[in-house]
């Protein structure tokens, strides 16, 4: 009875048949083709793509954070920069500024009895600056119109240094001066390294 | 004359199951195009901020390099400034502590101020008032000191100093 049942049901199920059709198989047959499509792209354009995608972002950050330590050290030099220039505004200005010998006279004419200058020569170039040579006669009633000159000198409009040899000479009443100035002008040009 | 129970339907030349197939493909291949242009627009930008950061960092590097000098040059100009300051006042205190160190009987006509010398011009009553007031400080100062004297018809003495300073040999 067992083996008969059996029996049955294998002869049952060798009768199902599959019918597909010819459209299915089209449908398939696309598929297939569409998926290879598909996986040539992926691996010939979309993953070389995203490779090249994340290797310019991973560079672009690595350079973007070269460059804010770029920029932080620019600032700080900037910054170091402008203070310096802040503290020696007078300096720098004095050693840009041409000497003006009429205004010379004028602003330190009230420490003496007369005050002339001779003309302006060049006398020396040490490549950092151009030094310019004037001599100076002036008649004082006493030495501290030229201690008050000296002070004054240093806070001329040009860098100015006063030197030997200095002649003090009696004229009667009142001192006889002369003595020779440096005048300190920077060349703009000159590239200095430390 | 009905032949067929059924009503007839019409028949297209794509049918239904290809048209949702040939939507799906369609998605697909949009998302794929899309994907990729997203990759490589992505990229295009990435290459520009590139540029630009390039172009930052070459002119950043050419500002600070012209800043450092500029920074030498005024701390050079401060330095040299401030000694040419230092020369003055020094200068103004030796000519100070100079007229200071002569005495009042002593009156001086002429003062010659050079770099490693002093002359001095004057009339003193007596030679020991002018050797005990005024040469032995410069004698203090200089390293050698001569003087020489000239009576003069009153009695009083016309002297001529002259005080050098040796500087050591390098």
């Amino acid at each position: 009875m067992v083996q008969f049942c059996v029996k049955k049901l294998f002869r049952q199920a060798y009768s199902v048949k599959f019918h597909i059709s010819r459209q299915m198989i089209y449908i398939l047959a696309l598929a297939v083709v569409f998926l290879i499509i598909v996986f040539i792209f992926a691996f010939v354009f979309l993953i070389p793509a995203g490779k090249e995608y994340r290797i310019s972002r991973l560079e672009t950050k690595k350079f973007s954070y070269q460059v804010d330590l770029i920029q932080n050290e620019y600032d700080k030099v900037y910054e170091n920069l402008k203070g310096l220039q802040a503290d020696n505004r007078h300096v720098i200005s004095a050693y840009k500024s041409i000497f003006n010998p009429q205004r010379f006279i004028k602003m330190y004419r009230p420490h003496f009895q007369s005050f002339t200058l001779s003309e302006l020569s060049a006398h020396s170039e040490d490549g950092k600056f151009s030094v310019y040579e004037v001599n100076t006669s002036s008649l004082i009633q006493s030495p501290q119109g030229f201690y008050d000159f000296l002070d004054g000198i240093n806070k001329s409009d040009n860098i100015i240094g006063v030197n030997f040899p200095i002649d003090f000479k009696r004229e009667g009443d009142l001192i006889k001066s002369s003595f020779t100035m440096h005048v300190y002008i920077g060349n703009p040009g000159h590239k200095i390294s430390e | 004359m009905q032949y067929s129970f059924i009503k007839p339907r019409s028949k297209g030349i794509i049918s239904p199951e290809f048209k949702l197939l040939f939507f799906f493909f369609s998605i697909t291949i949009v998302m794929l195009f899309s994907s990729y242009a997203f990759l490589k627009i992505k990229i295009l930008m990435y290459d520009n901020t590139m540029d630009d950061l390039m172009t930052k960092s070459a002119t950043l590097k050419v500002n600070i390099v012209s800043m450092h000098e500029e920074i030498t040059y005024i701390k050079l100009q401060h330095r040299h400034a401030e000694g040419i300051y230092t020369e003055n006042t020094v200068l103004k205190e030796s000519i100070h502590n100079l007229f200071d160190l002569v005495p009042q009987k002593i009156t001086l006509s002429q003062a010659l101020l050079k770099e490693d010398e002093l002359i001095l011009y004057g009339i003193t009553p007596s030679k020991e008032v002018y050797e005990f007031l005024l040469q032995a400080p410069l004698r203090s100062i200089f390293h050698r000191s001569y003087t020489s004297y000239y009576a003069m018809p009153n009695g009083w003495y016309s002297f001529v100093s002259k005080n050098y300073l040796d500087r050591p040999i390098q």
